[in-house]
């Protein structure tokens, strides 16, 4: 796959082309999911937001220019926004400030088999834009650029980001798992 | 927004080694593209081999969260709603080309009259011209009015 044939699907999608809605569908929906059910710790609403994705994707396929931002990373914006909608309606903190000092105190051990949920526990009790952070960089292997690209700050500020949830998960997770 | 001095290649010390475990962890891929080259080589020395450690245990219990696949139900309702979506706003987008292509013809017609009244301001001219000593309400000049004239 080229590096960037996205652009090229998008095109062939805005004139009408089934064979590359179902090609970008393929490409796309794991990563869109992936991104959505790590940032909500939710499944079902994971799969409202990718649909809800996948929709803006459909309405801008026949206006599709590409402006500075790969369409990747315009995906990640797009999916990353109604994300925070959600979040929003829950009324969570969206800064990076309350949520840091609220929670660092370790789960409990994982069952063997369920230390997935005890990630995502743990990535549900650090601040948003520190998960959005991680999520992006370690989870969809943004490089630091595209992932500072779509959160909207300079790199020096996503480095702070990705080392304070770091530091939150490792308080978290590690803490009782450091004799290994 | 891309930080331009991330793309020039810096020397690395502990502390900046450190750093970058910090918050990209252990796999150097995941590092900026401009201090890799640096960093492998700091990982080889006893200092960036502990640094390295220590940042891959939490590495290794992130990577246990995985996230099942889509279904194909969800699969089939996003395909499912395409064809829809994207007609709609071929014509919408069609619509607004029209009301555009319109608009322009308008402003073009307006433009148009303007520039001819501008050129041509006399189209009237045969139908009444003004004398120097007429008014509005009609010719002041100085037999016009004889009673004037005895003021």
């Amino acid at each position: 796959m080229g590096a960037d044939t996205d652009e090229e699907l998008v095109r062939r999608i805005g004139t009408g082309d089934a064979a590359a809605v179902q090609a970008m569908v393929a490409r796309k929906l794991p990563r869109v999911l992936a991104l959505a059910t790590r940032m909500l710790g939710d499944a079902a609403e994971a799969e409202d937001v990718a649909q809800e994705t996948f929709v803006r994707i459909w309405r801008h396929a026949s206006g599709w220019r590409q402006g500075h931002a790969r369409f990747d990373t315009w995906i990640h914006r797009v999916a990353l926004n109604l994300c925070y909608d959600r979040l929003r309606r829950r009324r969570e903190w969206t800064t990076d400030e309350l949520p840091e000092v609220a929670d660092e105190a370790p789960l409990p051990d994982a069952m063997p088999g369920d230390e997935g949920r005890r990630v995502s526990q743990a990535l549900q009790r650090i601040a948003p834009r520190q998960r959005e952070a991680i999520v992006l960089v370690y989870y969809q292997e943004l490089s630091n650029i595209e992932a500072a690209g779509a959160m909207q700050v300079s790199v020096d500020a996503l480095e702070s980001l990705l080392a304070r949830g770091r530091r939150s998960l490792q308080a978290m997770l590690v803490g009782d798992d450091g004799d290994d | 927004m891309a930080d331009e001095r991330k793309t020039v290649e810096v020397p690395l010390d502990a502390r900046r080694f450190a750093a970058l475990a910090d918050a990209y962890g252990s796999a150097l891929h995941r590092w900026p593209p401009a201090e890799q080259a640096a960093a492998m080589l700091f990982a080889k020395t006893d200092e960036g081999r502990a640094i390295l450690a220590g940042a891959a245990r939490l590495d290794a219990i992130l990577g246990r969260h995985s996230v099942e696949a889509p279904s194909p139900t969800l699969h089939g309702a996003i395909v499912a709603r395409a064809a829809t979506e994207v007609r709609q706003e071929r014509r919408r987008r069609f619509w607004w080309l029209g009301f555009g292509l319109a608009g322009v013809g308008l402003a073009g017609a307006v433009a148009g009259l303007a520039l001819v009244t501008v050129v041509n301001p006399d189209i009237q001219s045969d139908h009444y011209a003004m004398d120097t000593n007429a008014t509005s309400f009609g010719d002041a000049g100085p037999e016009a009015d004889p009673y004037e004239e005895d003021l």
